[in-house]
């Protein structure tokens, strides 16, 4: 006669007999939390099998997600540089109220790169100028420097920097004079709702427009004033209200857009004076001038 | 197995067994993602695709699971079913996958997951198991999208982003009407289930407590 094996389900216990035992000898449970285990093939509950059974199922898993991850990797991608050249747009004004872009990047935007002396460096394509972004400290610490230029002569600089949790980015379009600022687009990774995440809303962005970046010829950045920054101070075109409640949010972003934005100084330099010799080569011969210059001199 | 019973996996979820306004499950992530409509039915079908699957395959394998370790099983089931989805949000809705952000990778710890695959999946045949799965993802996304509907309409004057109320009703534009700020705030959501269960319990009786 075949015995038959019945489980205790608190302990694990295994009897072996005709039926379950009145109480269990190890924990004391009734009879009722016996059950009976499917007699013979393998015991489910032994070492070997719990290891095999879920180094199979690791491997197994980690297969489908392997496969998973990299089928999809390219669309993701392609996802992650469309919002880029979404926001680079977005800080040039090219958007509509939905945030659709209303020009085509590959048409208005021509990309490229600039070293620490402000010359362009050869053989960057606009891709790889754009790939920067990606790895936008690792591009600064090799100085080369990604610039984005709008076909009506405005000119967007990435910045990079740290906000209180996480890293925050942004996007700083600025006139063809090196000064005025057309937009700016600022994003988070983690930093706080309701307080350090507002640097991301419009209504805090659109402070931006129309600040300088330069004060004669001195490099001074963009503030974020704690308190808020008002018409009658005497810094008041190199400042906006900072986020309350979020002070190292916002002077994150401070030393963010003033690092970031230094390393183009060589580069704003030799475009403004580009642009003086440009204005000279105009008076004298009308036909040099183009539509971008002239557009710079107003 | 009759055709009136798999209906009922279905269908019982929906009302009478309801995950939300019944089990009271998955709130948390019912009071996040319902201020649009879109991203609340991009998370309910989400959820419903990891329910249904987790379930399924949960009861596949169900008989050979050493029970030691089953909760790791189901942990690590749930989890890849959800990497999966929201690798493919990312790649296909990547806006709405934005919006959403944190709460797709916390659907691994939504209750209603964990409490289907233990109270049905391990104990039921797997075609049974799918179908419970896919009702209690529709209770779940049902009631979302009621909330949503609700959130949406009177906290924006959209529905699907596009505007519903006149634009000439607005006080801006010298009319009479002012969007519901409340309404965006996680706590209006919770009041809006409270008012649900309190309209779907007076229907039902049987689920009145004593």
């Amino acid at each position: 006669m075949a015995t038959k094996k019945f489980k205790c389900k608190v302990c694990g216990y295994i009897h072996e007999g005709d039926k379950a035992p009145e109480k269990c000898p190890v924990c004391q449970a009734p009879a009722s939390e016996f059950e009976l285990v499917s007699g013979g093939g393998i015991d489910k509950n032994s070492n070997w099998y719990i290891i095999l059974y879920s180094t199979v199922m690791v491997v197994i898993v980690a297969a489908i997600l392997a496969v998973t991850a990299m089928s999809l990797q390219q669309r993701q991608n392609d996802n992650v540089l469309n919002e880029k050249k979404n926001a680079i747009l977005k800080s040039l004004g090219a958007v509509d109220a939905n945030g659709t872009p209303t020009e085509n990047y590959d048409q208005y935007i021509t990309a490229y790169a600039v070293n620490d002396k402000g010359e362009t460096i050869e053989g960057v394509t606009a891709d790889q100028a754009l790939d920067m972004l990606f790895d936008l400290k690792g591009a600064i610490t090799n100085k080369t420097y990604p610039v984005f230029r709008s076909a009506d002569g405005r000119y967007v600089f990435p910045v990079t920097g740290q906000g209180l949790w996480d890293v925050i980015w942004g996007y700083v379009a600025l006139e063809g004079d090196m000064n005025t600022v057309v937009g700016v687009v600022l994003d988070h990774k983690g930093e706080t709702p309701g307080l350090g995440a507002e640097i991301a809303t419009d209504k805090h962005q659109a402070q931006y427009v129309g600040k300088k970046i330069f004060e004669g010829t001195d490099f001074v950045s963009i503030k974020l004033k704690k308190g808020g920054a008002k018409p009658e101070d005497a810094n008041f075109s190199h400042e906006v209200d900072a986020i309350t409640g979020g002070t190292k949010t916002s002077d994150g972003v401070s030393a963010m857009l003033y690092d970031c934005l230094k390393n183009y100084i060589p580069y704003f330099e030799a475009v403004a004076s580009e642009n003086a010799a440009a204005d000279t080569d105009a008076n004298t011969a009308e036909e040099v001038s183009n539509e971008q210059n002239v557009e710079n001199n107003e | 197995m009759s055709s009136v019973k798999n209906l009922k996996y279905l269908t019982g979820p929906l009302s009478a067994n309801n995950p939300v306004i019944v089990q009271i499950l998955g709130i948390c992530s019912s009071l996040a993602v319902t201020v649009k409509l879109k991203p609340a039915i991009v998370m309910g079908l989400s959820v419903m695709v990891v329910t249904a699957f987790s379930n399924l395959v949960m009861s596949l394998l169900r008989k050979g699971i050493p029970s030691r370790i089953r909760i790791i099983v189901q942990l690590v089931v749930i989890a890849a079913l959800v990497i999966i989805v929201d690798q493919f949000l990312k790649a296909y809705v990547y806006d709405v996958s934005k919006q959403l952000s944190v709460y797709v990778g916390l659907i691994i710890t939504n209750c209603i997951i964990m409490g289907r695959v233990e109270a049905f999946a391990l104990g039921n045949k797997p075609w049974a198991s799918f179908l419970d799965g896919i009702g209690n993802g529709l209770g779940y996304s049902f009631i979302l999208i009621i909330i949503a509907f609700i959130r949406e309409l009177f906290g924006s004057g959209q529905l699907f982003g596009f505007q519903v109320i006149p634009e000439s009703w607005y006080a801006a534009n010298g009319g009479f009407y002012t969007n519901n700020g409340l309404m965006l705030l996680p706590p209006m959501a919770l009041i809006i289930v409270g008012c649900i269960i309190w309209i779907h319990r007076s229907y039902n009786k049987d689920l009145q407590e004593k």
